[in-house]
């Protein structure tokens, strides 16, 4: 009896290990997607899409209603000009899908959640980036490689993609346009372009490491992008050839943030550069912070802040010198976002999911926890 | 970093390795790992033939059967009796389930390291990242892992849709395979008393349904290892004539 017990405890618990580490609707299996417009912050947070009050930090609906084991948001909701919330979910049915706040409705637990104005289920894999809005046409790269391109005026409930094109690799980052061209980054070791007219691939070039940040047009009209392989690299937006302009300590994971010609960019030994395009050097020796810097910087008026994976968020002047600035805890993966004079940080590991601060770093409100 | 995220960051770096040496094959490199753990649980397994074929023997013990048939209605006295005789013989009940046991933390190891080594969200790619404890693993060149291997994506579970039915079949090979395991290394045993056949005809039941089910719900990588485990478990007593065929068929445990 006693060795019967022994082995269903041992497989209870051998059970209860894979299953706490395996996937489905769970927060903390990857970090959240936080994204705002004037009134609004919108966090992809695990199983739910919460919508939260800018004012006072109060849930205003969250979706879906009710856990659903299909739905898993990580991906950075996108906001459309006629106000709908566009987020990817990396859960078992891949769909994307446009919620749309004006129209509530309250379930029978006082929890209000959004219409869904349209879903794209063509994808076969997760999405983890956000997709990017060209005038009426939406570009969402999924992790299946392809660049799916939907149309936002076709009134559709049900969008069919108007062209998919496979990129191949796994697509994890934004694309990123200059008005002519939309530039993809692969996991895949690689960097394309494709015309935002035609949809006709332009180039793509390989490079020596997987990218799972965005590219940046800088100032100077050449796109950068940082890599896994410790890289900053240029490249001719026009042709794709491309060249490393920089060599990190260690793997680029975020997009560089622009400010003038300056780049502002982080890796996962810590190390904070800023980056001048004119002349191919650092302005300053690195910042080294409290911990890995996973999330893009924030670049305020006069001053950078910068997250790290230890919980903190340091304000770093232009001229390279830094102080901690708010310590929310957990693990800061997410960009910190501005809205107004708010600064909003998702920590991962933390009770609170979102912080508010004002530009002192003061706390604007009692940090969110959803409503249950 | 944690003794347990050094012993998942070993297994990480011994499959890139793997990965890397076999031509970016995550499922060979899986099988191959699995090779490789068998051969480093060796001593183990051979501990187990050697304990199923000491219980064996003791099934045909004269003294081992006089005190089954004097103590057959205390069954108190009965257990002390069988620990005496087994102290006596130098013979560990528990040796011939320790291998299966041992598995555990190896099942959750190698998940862990599969979907870690796999990077297919964010986080595990991050955690990739620090577990890279072997220098010359050039990672960033690997990263990506290709998780295709044959029909299967290695870093989800498995099935395949027929007339729409999404069929485990994985899982289903897990369980056969387990199973077959599990009755070619049980002992020959007619006695209703003897606790350790009781434990091993509980674990040639539970096991194949607990394996199976994992492989429904975890990574087919996970499922790679367990039938590649199987497969070995079987040849290995197989090729040391310590397989017993009969065990398979119905009834065959009491000729």
């Amino acid at each position: 009896m006693r060795k019967k017990v022994l082995f269903v405890t041992i497989a209870l618990l051998a059970a209860a290990l894979l299953t706490g580490c395996a996937g489905g609707a769970v927060r903390g299996t990857t970090w959240p997607g936080l994204a705002a417009d004037d009134n609004t912050a919108y966090l992809a947070d695990g199983p739910y899409v919460y919508a939260i009050s800018l004012k006072d930090g109060k849930q205003l609906w969250r979706y879906p209603a009710a856990s659903d084991r299909n739905l898993l948001f990580y991906s950075t909701p996108v906001v459309t000009p006629d106000g709908l919330v566009i987020v990817g979910s990396a859960g078992k049915n891949n769909s994307l899908i446009a919620l749309n706040p004006a129209d509530i409705n309250q379930n029978t637990n006082n929890i209000n959640s959004p219409a869904v104005a349209w879903t794209f289920n063509g994808a076969k894999d997760h999405w983890f980036a956000a997709p990017l809005v060209v005038k009426d046409k939406l570009f969402a790269v999924n992790v299946d490689g392809y660049l799916y391109v939907l149309n936002l005026t076709d009134g559709q409930s049900t969008k069919k993609a108007v062209k998919a094109i496979d990129i191949g690799g796994r697509l994890w980052a934004q694309p990123t346009t200059d008005g002519e061209r939309i530039f993809l980054t692969s996991l895949d070791h690689s960097v394309i372009a494709v015309n935002v007219e035609t949809y006709e691939a332009l180039w793509h070039e390989d490079i020596e490491g997987a990218v799972a940040s965005s590219a940046v047009l800088g100032t100077d009209g050449m796109l950068y992008v940082g890599s896994l392989a410790s890289q900053l690299e240029r490249f001719d937006p026009a042709t794709g050839s491309h060249e490393p302009v920089f060599s990190a300590e260690d793997w680029i994971w975020s997009t560089p943030s622009l400010d003038s010609d300056t780049l502002y960019f982080g890796d996962l030994d810590g190390n904070f550069y800023s980056f001048s395009t004119s002349t191919g050097k650092l302005n300053w020796p690195p910042v080294k912070p409290d911990g890995p810097i996973t999330a893009s910087p924030l670049v305020l008026g006069d001053s950078i802040l910068i997250a790290t994976e230890s919980g903190s968020v340091y304000q770093v002047s232009q001229s390279g010198q830094s102080k901690l600035w708010s310590q929310p805890g957990g693990q800061i993966y997410t960009t910190p976002i501005q809205v107004g004079d708010l600064i909003l940080v998702a920590p991962l590991g933390t009770e609170a999911y979102l912080y508010a601060y004002n530009q002192d770093g003061s706390q604007a409100w009692q940090p969110f926890i959803p409503q249950n | 970093m944690s003794p347990w995220q050094y012993f998942i960051s070993i297994f990480v770096n011994v499959l890139l390795w793997i990965y890397d040496v076999v031509g970016h094959n995550f499922g060979l490199a899986i099988i191959l790992f699995t090779i490789l753990i068998r051969i480093v649980t060796w001593p183990l397994n051979a501990q187990q033939m050697k304990g199923a074929a000491a219980m064996q023997e003791l099934q045909n013990d004269k003294e081992w059967q006089a005190i089954q048939k004097k103590y057959a209605k205390d069954r108190e006295k009965l257990a002390q009796e069988q620990m005496r005789i087994y102290r006596e013989r130098k013979i560990s009940p528990f040796s011939s389930c320790l291998p299966t046991l041992i598995q555990f933390p190896i099942i959750i190891a190698l998940y862990q390291s599969i979907t870690r080594a796999l990077g297919s969200t964010p986080l595990d790619l991050l955690k990739l990242s620090r577990s890279i404890i072997f220098p010359f693993l050039n990672v960033p060149d690997l990263i990506p892992l290709h998780s295709k291997f044959l029909w299967m994506d290695l870093g989800r579970p498995e099935s395949i849709a027929i007339f729409g039915f999404a069929f485990p079949t994985l899982a289903l090979i897990v369980a056969i395979t387990t199973y077959i395991q599990a009755k070619l290394t049980m002992p020959a045993s007619t006695n209703p008393n003897d606790q350790s056949a009781a434990m091993s005809k509980m674990m040639s039941l539970y096991m194949p349904l607990l394996l199976g089910y994992f492989a429904l719900n975890f990574a087919s990588g996970l499922s790679i290892y367990f039938i590649t485990s199987n497969l070995l478990g079987i040849a290995q007593y197989a090729m040391q004539g310590k397989a017993n065929w009969r065990n398979l068929l119905p009834g065959g445990q009491k000729k």
